[in-house]
């Protein structure tokens, strides 16, 4: 069976589970996916019977009943609680009656087995000053909203990161269990096992939800793995042939044999079995056990749970260390964030390391002093937040303080915050309206779309707005309240710019409301003659710069030409087809001339945060216009061949996004951690105060920031790092803000672990972000093949971790963790911005990928890499309509000439017409000229129910992620070369042109890592 | 002997100092801005306005050797004019405001290198002098 894995003990990285020679194996197959917990329960039901040498080795195998049962799990509450404690040694007599006698019989073994158990497994792990603080301060407690749940997730955390496997399950029973957590491991300690695990049948009653709390979050982490659950110690997505050899492996990792008949590229293996991200993005879980009051995920996530200890170890780790952050993203709908004023006090604050209070703070001296978790100063409490301490050593304020038990929360900051009084939300429009943006509608669409969200803006009644335009002069709009007409007023003089008007260009949109919306009006026919080709934006852009340095705020600016005159101007660059490939490669993307990047600094200076907008079908260096957004924490939107009647939809919804989603004013970030590491490189738009210091000028829901961290001591002595972002910024409504995200994660001393807490989703922002870093100094190719080498050497380590012990010859071994890392690692190398080379993609849409990627928050990001591919006619027809919910691997295979696909990678929709689709579909859904060319054709509602239905299903995938808005593209099989540059490109796991396929990829990775 | 005298006097020492000070001062920028005493806007501006000059002066003193006959002079700071001549070719004389924490050691270690050159140079000057005037003094 599996369990008796002789090669166990041996385990380097595992000194902990050698003391369990016999109780190890329990676990041990477990292991990788931290699934132990909930993979017991069920296995625990049918076997109760056996005899206990048996009950450890079924556990193996029962493992793969283990997902099924996992949502019988909850309504077994007593299996779940006996199997933490089931592992030691005493299984039988526990184990067998789950009759209701029996269960007062029942917790004594446990305890006392697990008695056994603490001391050998935290041996490794704890160490000596775990409770230091929670002897001292058991109080800071916030009891009634986790009664009993916070404890028994307390115990858990060291285990589950223990190198000991079994230890996850093993509740604590001792006080030193639970090191992290002062406060609460104090309160729930003195009376350990008890009070916990209460004897009495009674007590179950209660626990279940705490129970199922810490546990469920490891099903749920778990449930995409089905690799664990398999007996054999194959796993199945990737394991193809099962090999003898291999079963008597203990499940610490999924591997995957991907050979090559002999002599030939044929990969023998079959692919379909390849694991694929067809859940899309799954937020880790795994810390919510043991840390129940970190933030939630979608702010802050880790590229792995678990810091290293040691520099050594951190070498070791060959991927990124690092964190992503996207500190206003937006909680799902009834979620609120606590705000908390502590007016007429300052916000309280570590004096040593200006951390804010957090929840992992700890009180002391009958609640006079207070502990900073981060540098372990104490510090006293302000007089005004003073609380008294209660018995269990809480604040007796508990729950009216938020902030104290929320991992999230925000602050109202006092004056001592400001440098000027909070700015009001400011807009300025730059419009280019040459002949080209007359001609392509978006003059049109700008202005309906502008005049349309006036009354959303946020911030009203503060709100101020002002608009310029320019060709090849600059022309502002005087729109004084007091005026009827706005009045123009004309700047030609291009070297020497000045603003005609200083006062009344920036106008407060209540008062100005009708000058505004005659404006508006009137713009699009103000134009409509207008035959000038040239575009002065440079000087446009310095003379706006004017007008908004007062304020700051935000600038969006709206081209549709390459900037042709004074300042700025740009020449046409990247049709030279041989430049690529040389070092000179990299110099296209980016900006051509200076002045860009010296704008940038100045707008991020003065607060300004400039959106581009860039609609031509000719070139428009992106890589320059690109970098205004780049510094000042802006957006590129890029629209190749704007042309109102195909594109306008696009532009109006996202533009309207733009003007009314919530935004943060004059913000800046920061991201603070214990001593002995630092966060040293930042990737995203921004630019940097001072070492750590994030300038953002306008910030919002939809922008992340990444940051990568290194250690500066060689031996980190504590068992827990924390961080924490903090926001500062004014919110629309002119109140100063510091949004605090804190997190706790484990210190540890096992390159396992630190793989096993691996999340691949900031793994892959942070490499794509690295990688479209390198773009900008080396050529594309070089940035690839550092994927490449990095998912390699990676592999290649955690490999030396096992494959020695269990003879892996010619088996790919990858963690649990990052079974979809290679995936979307050659996702990443096919994408838009990293892909081929001259003729892959056009430079500018290459650059406003490379713009967009830097800034999109991991589930984006993941969603753009690996897009979701979706078969609709079942689901139209009503044959399935569960098919709507399947999500296909991206490879031709998967396309059936007689469906209809629709792939959705977050940005547009593609429907694909198979060739064999039934006529009766395509009639209902194109009209009556459904034969005709797709490529000039629109998706509208047609009157029938398929159409209706349709419509439904876009619009329900377009609510999910609100963002961008999705244009359909439709295309019909074979239609080249649309079909292929709109589709078969994107399929990642097709070889294409020079590109490699899934299996190809796996092969060469696989071959790397083991030579 | 009096162009000699004079070479000294008004060229050599005078900008090797002044090389050496706007050196210092440089990196002393750079750790104020690393500790946050200064920010990155006017630390780039203070930096950048002397680059320019320093790369002229630096230049003017070594090709002055050359055409003086100091050719251990000459030698000492061709290395620095070279690694000049190089960052203003690349376009990466100028401290760039946007990225400048990206590049904050790197900077320093050069300047600090710089540095160590400027100043041997300057100790090479002195003792040139003092072992060139005695005899000279004595004939």
């Amino acid at each position: 069976m599996g369990t008796e894995n002789p090669g166990r003990p041996g385990f380097p990285a595992r000194p902990a589970s050698l003391p369990f020679a016999a109780a190890p194996q329990t676990a041990t197959p477990f292991s990788s996916t931290g699934p132990v917990a909930g993979s017991e329960p069920p296995s625990f039901r049918p076997t109760a019977m056996p005899p206990p040498p048996q009950a450890s080795s079924l556990f193996s195998s029962s493992g793969p009943p283990v997902r099924p049962g996992v949502p019988g799990f909850r309504p077994a509450p007593p299996g779940t609680f006996n199997d933490p404690s089931v592992p030691p040694p005493q299984p039988p007599s526990a184990n067998a009656p789950p009759a209701a006698g029996t269960f007062l019989r029942f917790p004594p073994p446990p305890f006392s087995s697990s008695g056994q158990v603490p001391p050998q497994q935290r041996a490794p792990f704890v160490g000596p000053p775990p409770i230091q603080q929670s002897g001292s301060q058991p109080p800071s407690f916030p009891s009634p909203p986790q009664p009993q749940t916070p404890f028994v997730q307390m115990g858990s955390p060291p285990q589950s990161i223990s190198p000991a496997p079994m230890g996850s399950n093993v509740p604590p029973p001792t006080p030193t269990h639970q090191p992290p957590f002062p406060g609460y491991a104090r309160m729930q300690q003195p009376p350990p096992a008890h009070s916990s695990f209460p004897p009495s049948q009674g007590n179950y009653g209660p626990p279940p939800p705490p129970v199922s709390s810490p546990f469920l979050p490891q099903p749920g982490g778990y449930a995409p793995s089905p690799a664990v659950a398999a007996p054999l110690g194959m796993q199945p997505p990737g394991s193809g042939p099962p090999i003898g050899g291999i079963q008597g492996l203990a499940e610490d990792f999924n591997s995957l044999t991907v050979q090559t008949r002999p002599g030939t590229m044929d990969p023998l293996f079959d692919s379909s079995e390849l694991p694929r991200p067809l859940d899309g993005d799954v937020e880790p879980k795994n810390l919510d056990a043991m840390y129940p009051m970190n933030c939630h995920p979608r702010y802050l996530r880790l590229t792995t749970s678990a810091v290293p200890s040691s520099q050594s170890l951190a070498s070791r780790w060959h991927l990124p260390l690092g964190a992503v952050v996207c500190p206003l993203a937006e909680p799902p709908e009834g979620e609120e964030l606590s705000v908390v004023s502590f007016a007429p006090a300052s916000v309280v604050r570590c004096r040593r390391c200006r951390t804010y209070v957090n929840p992992y703070m700890t009180f002391t001296e009958a609640g006079r002093k207070f502990r900073c978790n981060v540098c372990t100063l104490l510090n006293d409490v302000p007089s005004e937040y003073y609380a008294q301490l209660d018995a269990t050593g809480k604040r007796v304020d508990l729950d009216q303080r938020p902030e104290l038990t929320k991992g999230t929360v925000e602050f109202v900051a006092p004056a001592e915050y400001m440098v000027r009084p909070p700015m009001p939300p400011v807009y300025f429009f730059l419009i280019d309206v040459s002949i080209s943006a007359v001609r392509s509608g978006m003059i049109q669409i700008v202005a309906e779309t502008i005049k349309s969200c006036l009354d959303e803006l946020p911030g009203f009644p503060r709100t101020q707005i002002g608009f310029a335009t320019f060709d090849s002069t600059i022309h502002f709009y005087n729109m004084k309240s007091s005026l009827t007409q706005p009045q123009m007023l004309v700047v030609s003089d291009l070297d020497d710019v000045f603003v005609p008007l200083p006062d009344d260009l920036l106008v407060n949109l209540s008062e100005s409301r009708s000058v505004v919306e005659t404006f508006l009006d009137s713009l699009p026919s103000m134009f409509q003659d207008n035959a000038n080709v040239e575009s002065a934006f440079g000087p446009a852009l310095k003379a706006v710069f004017m007008v908004m340095s007062q304020l700051g705020g935000k600038l969006l600016i709206f081209q549709n030409t390459l900037p042709s005159l004074g300042v700025g101007r740009l020449k046409l660059r990247g049709d030279d087809s041989r430049v690529y490939g040389t070092d000179k490669e990299h110099v296209l993307r980016l900006p051509e001339d200076p002045f860009y990047k010296q704008m940038a600094a100045e707008f991020s200076k003065f607060q300004i945060s400039t959106n581009v907008y860039a609609f031509s079908d000719k070139y428009t260096d992106i890589a320059s216009l690109g970098t205004l957004a780049k510094y000042t924490a802006g957006q590129v939107y890029y629209y190749p061949a704007f042309q109102s009647a195909i594109h306008g939809e696009k532009l109006r919804h996202e533009l309207r996004r733009d003007l009314t989603r919530e935004t943060a004013w004059e913000a800046v970030m920061r991201i603070r951690c214990a001593k002995g590491v630092r966060f040293t490189t930042y990737h995203g738009n921004f630019m940097l105060r001072s070492t750590d210091l994030l300038a953002l000028p306008a910030v919002d829901c939809d922008k992340a920031f990444a940051m990568q961290l290194s250690l500066e001591e060689t031996l980190l002595t504590t068992q827990t790092m924390y961080f924490q972002v903090a926001l500062l910024y004014t919110a629309s409504c002119g109140e100063r803000r510091i949004r605090v995200h804190t997190m706790a994660v484990p210190v540890v001393t096992d390159l396992g672990e630190m793989y096993r807490l691996a999340d691949t989703g900031a793994i892959v922002s942070l490499f794509s972000r690295l990688a479209i870093e390198k773009t900008l100094s080396q050529k594309l190719e070089d940035a690839r093949t550092a994927v490449q080498l990095k998912i390699v050497k990676a592999l290649k380590e955690y490999r030396n971790l096992y494959a020695v012990q269990h003879r892996l010859a010619n088996r790919m071994i990858y963690p649990e963790s990052l079974k979809f890392l290679m995936l979307y690692g050659l996702a990443l190398c096919r994408s838009m911005a990293l892909r081929g080379g001259f003729g892959d993609a056009p430079l500018d849409e290459r650059c406003a990928a490379g713009h967009t990627m830097m800034v999109l928050p991991i589930k984006r990001l993941l969603k753009l890499l690996y897009p979701s591919l979706i078969r609709l006619d079942e689901y139209l027809l009503k044959v399935d309509l569960k098919s709507i919910e399947r999500r296909l691997a991206l490879t031709m295979e998967n396309l059936d000439s007689r469906g209809l696909y629709i792939y959705d990678d977050g940005f547009r929709f593609i429907l694909w017409f198979g060739k064999g689709v039934s006529p009766e579909i395509a009639r209902n859904l194109l009209g009556a000229d459904f034969a005709a060319e797709l490529s000039k054709a629109t998706l509208s509602e047609h009157d029938n129910e398929m159409s209706r239905g349709l419509m439904r299903v876009l619009e329900k995938f377009r609510n999910a992620d609100r963002a961008y808005y999705q244009l359909c593209y439709l295309v019909r099989q074979g239609e080249q070369p649309r079909e292929g540059f709109l589709l078969l490109t994107n399929l990642v796991e097709d070889q294409m042109g020079g590109n490699n396929g899934y299996s190809d990829w796996m092969l060469q990775i696989s071959r790397q890592v083991q030579q | 002997m009096g162009g000699k005298l004079f070479f000294w006097l008004v060229i050599c020492f005078p900008s090797s100092i002044a090389l050496l000070a706007t050196t210092f001062y440089q990196v002393l920028i750079l750790s104020d801005l690393e500790a946050d005493y200064i920010n990155p806007f006017d630390a780039a501006s203070r930096i950048n306005y002397f680059i320019l000059p320093e790369y002229i002066g630096q230049g003017a003193l070594c090709v002055l050797c050359l055409f003086t006959g100091h050719w251990f002079m000459f030698l000492l700071s061709l290395p620095v004019t070279c690694y000049h001549i190089m960052r203003y070719v690349k376009r990466e004389h100028l401290i760039d405001v946007t990225e400048v924490f990206r590049g904050l050691n790197a900077e320093r270690k050069f300047r600090l290198a710089k540095l160590v050159m400027y100043l041997i140079l300057l100790i090479v000057v002195i003792f040139c002098r003092k072992f060139n005037i005695l005899p000279q003094f004595q004939v």
